[in-house]
C-alpha cells in the first residue's frame, strides 16, 4: 500500500509515495468541479503515472538465507513469460552483493511471502520495484555487514561486501560468507536507522546484462508446474455447468441423473452454481449432461447491437486532454475527419484458466495460475466465509496472462467442489469454455477531427473516443462515478505532438451488454491505430512525407526529445527514406505507453489479396533498460500479438454468445505470418520503465500506413482488410 | 493395456479405449509436461513423438497406442553417462537462444521441430517455417523458435558428423 506505517518489527517505511488513484484530484481539485476534476486525474495518468500498491517492505519477508550460502528471493509478482523474474533478481543481487549462480527466484505464497495488494500489470513490475527492492536488498546487506563487524570484532565500514562474502578491506583471510554470518547469529536483526546508500548507476554489473531467463529450465524440460499440471494425492477433478447465452441464470438445477454416473464423486447445485466432481476430468465433464439444468432466456445479443452502441456521440464522454482551444480552432484552415474501429479480441493464453483447491477445516489452500494472488485469496475467502488468513494462495507458472488471470472463477469453482468433497478438486477450463466465459478487450470507435492552416501545419485535432469497459468493469461503481472516463480505455489515446496549439481528446465511456476488460495495452493498440492512422491521413493532405511531418509536430520538451530519437533511430533501423524492396512500402507510427516511447516502422507487401508483414523495426525508449535480452523478447512478443490484431482476430457475438469455440473459429497468426523483428533501445537515464506492453501499440497504425503507401487504401478498421 | 513412453512400459486401463492419450499421459501417468491448449488439434500444445511422428495426442484415442514407441518432452532429454539429463539439442537451441516466455507451448514446438529434424536433419527455414505454423505461440515467439530450431540442426550436424 501506500505507505506502510512505521511498525517495530517490520521495516522502516520507504520513503517514496504511492499515489492510490482516487487520492490525485484531491479536495482542492474536487472544489473546481467534476470535470476539472476529471481533467486533472487524467493529467496526472497521461503523464506516465500509475496507481501503485506494494506489500511491505521487510526484507526478512523477501528474502530467505539458506544455509548452504543460496539466497531465495521471493516476489509477489507473477512471472507470466515478462521475464520479471530475471529483471528482479538482477536488480537484487546488484545490491545484495551475491553471486548470480546463488540466488534462487520463487513466487511467494501469501502465507509467507511480500503480498502484492494490486496485481501484475500494466507494465509496472520492473519500473514500480526497482526502487523498492534495491533498497530492500541494500538494507539486508547492511544488516549482514553490522552482524559481520560484530563477529569479527572489527568496524562496519572496514567490510568489503562482495560475492556473498564480507571481508576485512586489506585482510582477504578475514572473510565470512551471508551463510556463516547468519548461522552464528544470535538475537533479533537490527535494521539500520540510516536509508542504505544504493550503487550508482556506473558501477552495476548485472543490470543492464543479458542475464540468461532464470525460469527457463523448468520450461523446457516439462518439469515447470503451472495451474494446470498441480497435483495432490486424492484429487477430483471438477466440471462446472456454463449458461447458454449471455446472461442466462439457473431458474432451477437438479442432479438428475449426474450423481449416478461413472466416477462421480459429488454434485454441488448452489444458488446460480452446477458442478460436478469425479474422478476423471471426463467423467466430471460427461456428467454434466446429465444434471437438470433450467436457465432464465438470457440475453439474445448480437454484433450489431454491439456496433450501434459503441458509438461516438456528440458531446458525450469526459474531456481527458485539453491543450489551447480545439473547438474554436477546428473550423479554421483546412478541416479532415476520419472514423477508426476496433473490434473485441479475446486473450487466447495458451493454458486456460485453471485451479487446484484444498478446502480443509483449518486452512485452505489454492494453487492456481493468476495474476493476482491477492485477490484470489480475498475472493476465495468471501466464497467460502472464511477468515483471509486461513487462505493461502500457491501462484504456479502461468500460460499466458495478458489480463486475463485477473478472473478468480476458476479457483472460486473448484473451493466449492472441494468443501463438498472434502478432497482437493482441480478445476481446468476447456478452450471452449476460455473463449465464450471470459471477458474480452472493448471494440472502440474512435472521431478525428483536425484542421490544417496555410502552411500545411496542424492547427488543431480532437479525438472522441468510445470503448467498452477496461478498468471500470474490475472496479466498484464509485470509480466510475468519480473520474467518469475509463483511464483504461482512453489509454495511449492522448495526442503527444506538443506544437499541435489546440488539442481536445474525449472518451465516452460505452456500457456494453457484453463482458468486457483489461487485455494486454488495455486501450494502447486501439488508440494508436486511430492516433497515428490520422496523423499519416494528415501528413498526405499537407503534402508531406510521414516522418517529415511527424517531427515537426514534435514539441521542444522532453517529451517530444524522446519521441524524436525513437522517430529517428526506429526509421534509420528500416532504411526509411530509401527506396522499399519491390512490390513493398513503408510505414511508421509512434506510441507512448506510461512513460514507455515506442517507434516502429512496418514494411508489408501484399500476396494474393492478403497484406503481409516481411519486416518490423522498433525502437524503444523504456529508460534504463535492465535486461536487452528480456526486453527484446518483449517488444517481438507484443509486435506478434499486436500483428495478430491487426491482421486476424475479431471476437463477434450472435444470439447472446461469442462466436468463438474453438481456434477454427478464432484463429492466432503462426510463424508463416511472422516477420523479422529488429528492436534497438535508445532510452537513457537511471530508472526502468514499463516494457511489456508498450511494444504492441504502433504495431496496427504502422500497418495499416504502410498499406496505404503500397496501395493507396485507407484501412481504418481493424483487422485490416483490403478492398 | 501396455504403453510403452520414453522407452519405459506404462499399464493403463484398458476401459474406455477412445479416450485420448493427452489425459491418459496428464491426469493418469502424472506425465504433466504435454500440455493442453484446444483439444481439437488445433494449437499443436500437446505434441508428441508416435513411432517417431510427431502427433497431437489432445485427440490420439489411446487404443491406437498399444505398442506404438510414444516419447514426450519428459523423454527428450537423455540420461548421461553420469546419470544426470543431457539436454537434446533442441532444449539446448531453445535455452540457448532464450525462446520461451511463459513457456506453455514449449513441449510442443520442440516435439514438432526434434520430429522435424529426425526426418529433415539439415532444413532450409521455408522448411522450417512449414513444420512450425501450426504450432501457436501466444506469447509470440516465433522468430525465435525459427532460430532455434535452425540453430538445433546445427547443433546435431555437428554431433553426428564422422
Amino acid at each position: 500500500m501506500s505507505q506502510s506505517p512505521p511498525d517495530k518489527k517490520s521495516w522502516r517505511p520507504t520513503r517514496r509515495q504511492f499515489l492510490l488513484g482516487l487520492g490525485v484530484g484531491g479536495v482542492g481539485a474536487l472544489a473546481l468541479g467534476v470535470p476539472a476534476m476529471q481533467l486533472g486525474i487524467a493529467r496526472w495518468l497521461d503523464k506516465g503515472n500509475f496507481p501503485s500498491m506494494h506489500g511491505k517492505l521487510d526484507p526478512t519477508v523477501w528474502f530467505e538465507l539458506l544455509p548452504d550460502d543460496r539466497v531465495r528471493l521471493h516476489l509477489p509478482k507473477i512471472e507470466m513469460g515478462q521475464g520479471i523474474h530475471t529483471a528482479l533478481a538482477q536488480i537484487a543481487a546488484e545490491e545484495l552483493e551475491v553471486p548470480w549462480e546463488k540466488l534462487e527466484v520463487v513466487h511467494a505464497s501469501t502465507a509467507h511471502g511480500p503480498v502484492d495488494a494490486g496485481a501484475t500489470s500494466g507494465s509496472q513490475t520492473v519500473t514500480g520495484l526497482f526502487q523498492p527492492l534495491r533498497e530492500v536488498a541494500a538494507n539486508l546487506r547492511e544488516m549482514l555487514r553490522a552482524e559481520a563487524a560484530r563477529q569479527l570484532g572489527v568496524p562496519a565500514d572496514s567490510l568489503v561486501a562482495s560475492g556473498g562474502t564480507l571481508s576485512v578491506q586489506g585482510q582477504p583471510e578475514r572473510t565470512l560468507r551471508y551463510g556463516e554470518v547468519v548461522a552464528k547469529h544470535t538475537g533479533t536483526w537490527e535494521v539500520p536507522e540510516k536509508p542504505p546508500t544504493l550503487k550508482p548507476v556506473k558501477d552495476f554489473r548485472l543490470i543492464g546484462q543479458s542475464m540468461p531467463r532464470v525460469d527457463l529450465e523448468a520450461k523446457l524440460t516439462g518439469q515447470g508446474v503451472y495451474g494446470y499440471d498441480q497435483r495432490l494425492p486424492g484429487m477430483l477433478y471438477g466440471a462446472v455447468a456454463r449458461p447458454p447465452r449471455l446472461g442466462s441464470t439457473l431458474r432451477s438445477a437438479n442432479e438428475g441423473k449426474a450423481r449416478q454416473q461413472p466416477g462421480v464423486v459429488a454434485v454441488v447445485t448452489e444458488g446460480d452454481f452446477a458442478g460436478v466432481a469425479a474422478e476423471s476430468r471426463a467423467q466430471a465433464y460427461a456428467a454434466l449432461a446429465h444434471l437438470e439444468l433450467e436457465w432464465t432466456d438470457g440475453e439474445s445479443v448480437q454484433q450489431a447491437d454491439i456496433d450501434a452502441l459503441t458509438t461516438v456521440k456528440e458531446g458525450e464522454g469526459v474531456i481527458v486532454q485539453e491543450e489551447g482551444d480545439a473547438p474554436a480552432h477546428l473550423g479554421q484552415g483546412k478541416p479532415l475527419s476520419a472514423e477508426y474501429r476496433t473490434p473485441m479480441a479475446a486473450h487466447a493464453h495458451l493454458e486456460p484458466q485453471a485451479a487446484l483447491v484444498e478446502v480443509k477445516p483449518e486452512r485452505v489452500r489454492v494453487w492456481m495460475s493468476t495474476q493476482a494472488p491477492g485477490s484470489i485469496r480475498k475472493q476465495v475467502a468471501k466464497a467460502l466465509e472464511r477468515e483471509e488468513e486461513s487462505v493461502e494462495v500457491l501462484p504456479t507458472h502461468i500460460g499466458g496472462g495478458f489480463g486475463r488471470r485477473l478472473d478468480a472463477r476458476a479457483a472460486l469453482e473448484a473451493a466449492r467442489l472441494s468443501r463438498a468433497t472434502s478432497r482437493p478438486v482441480h478445476v481446468g477450463w476447456n478452450r471452449t469454455e476460455e473463449l465464450r466465459q471470459g471477458f474480452y478487450r472493448p471494440p472502440t470507435h474512435h472521431q478525428l477531427r483536425a484542421s490544417l492552416d496555410e502552411s500545411g501545419r496542424v492547427l488543431a485535432f480532437e479525438h472522441h473516443q468510445a470503448s467498452g469497459d477496461v478498468i471500470f468493469s474490475m472496479a466498484p461503481e464509485v470509480v466510475a462515478t468519480v473520474m467518469g472516463a475509463d483511464f483504461g480505455a482512453w489509454r495511449g489515446g492522448t495526442l503527444q505532438y506538443g506544437a499541435v496549439p489546440h488539442r481536445r481528446v474525449r472518451a465516452q465511456r460505452v456500457r456494453l451488454p457484453v463482458p468486457t476488460g483489461p487485455w494486454r495495452g488495455l486501450g494502447l493498440l486501439a488508440n494508436t491505430f486511430a492516433l497515428e492512422g490520422f496523423m499519416d491521413e494528415l501528413a498526405h493532405a499537407a503534402g508531406e512525407e510521414p516522418l517529415a511531418f511527424r517531427l515537426k509536430h514534435l514539441g521542444e520538451d522532453e517529451q517530444g526529445r524522446r519521441w524524436r530519437r525513437v522517430l529517428e533511430a526506429a526509421t534509420t533501423r528500416a532504411s526509411w527514406g530509401t527506396p522499399a524492396p519491390e512490390g513493398r512500402a513503408r510505414g511508421l507510427a509512434c506510441s507512448v505507453d506510461g512513460k514507455t516511447v515506442v517507434a516502429q516502422v512496418a514494411e508489408v507487401s501484399v500476396e494474393a489479396g492478403r497484406v503481409r508483414v516481411h519486416r518490423i523495426s522498433c525502437a524503444v525508449d523504456c529508460g534504463l533498460v535492465v535486461n536487452p535480452d528480456g526486453a527484446t523478447s518483449q517488444v517481438e512478443g507484443a509486435v506478434m500479438m499486436g500483428l495478430s490484431s491487426t491482421l486476424l482476430e475479431q471476437l463477434t457475438w450472435k444470439d447472446g454468445q461469442a462466436q468463438a469455440e474453438n481456434f477454427h473459429d478464432y484463429p492466432l497468426l503462426t510463424m508463416a505470418d511472422a516477420p523479422d523483428i529488429d528492436t534497438v533501445f535508445v532510452g537513457e537515464g537511471e530508472t526502468p520503465l514499463g516494457m511489456g506492453e508498450p511494444p504492441l501499440g504502433p504495431v496496427a497504425a504502422a500497418v495499416a500506413n504502410a498499406v496505404f503507401a503500397l496501395t493507396g487504401q485507407r484501412l481504418r478498421s481493424l483487422p485490416l482488410k483490403l478492398a | 493395456m501396455k504403453l510403452i513412453i520414453n522407452e519405459r512400459e506404462y499399464e493403463v486401463s484398458d476401459e474406455n479405449p477412445a479416450r485420448v492419450l493427452l489425459w491418459v499421459l496428464r491426469d493418469e501417468l502424472g506425465l504433466v509436461g504435454t500440455r493442453f491448449g484446444c483439444g481439437a488439434g488445433l494449437c499443436g500444445a500437446c505434441t508428441v513423438h508416435v513411432n517417431g511422428v510427431a502427433t497431437r495426442a489432445c485427440i490420439s484415442p489411446v487404443s491406437m497406442m498399444e505398442g506404438a514407441r510414444i516419447r514426450t518432452v519428459e523423454g527428450l532429454a537423455r540420461t548421461g553417462p553420469d546419470g544426470k539429463p543431457v539436454l537434446h539439442p533442441v532444449q539446448r537451441a531453445f535455452l540457448d537462444v532464450q525462446v520461451p516466455q511463459c513457456g506453455w507451448c514449449m513441449s510442443g514446438q520442440m516435439m514438432t521441430a526434434a520430429a522435424l529434424l529426425e526426418q529433415n536433419p539439415s532444413p532450409t527455414p521455408q522448411q522450417v517455417v512449414d513444420a512450425m505454423s501450426h504450432n501457436y505461440c501466444r506469447c509470440g515467439t516465433y522468430c525465435r523458435i525459427k532460430k532455434a530450431v535452425l540453430s538445433a540442426a546445427d547443433k546435431l550436424a555437428q554431433e553426428t558428423k564422422p
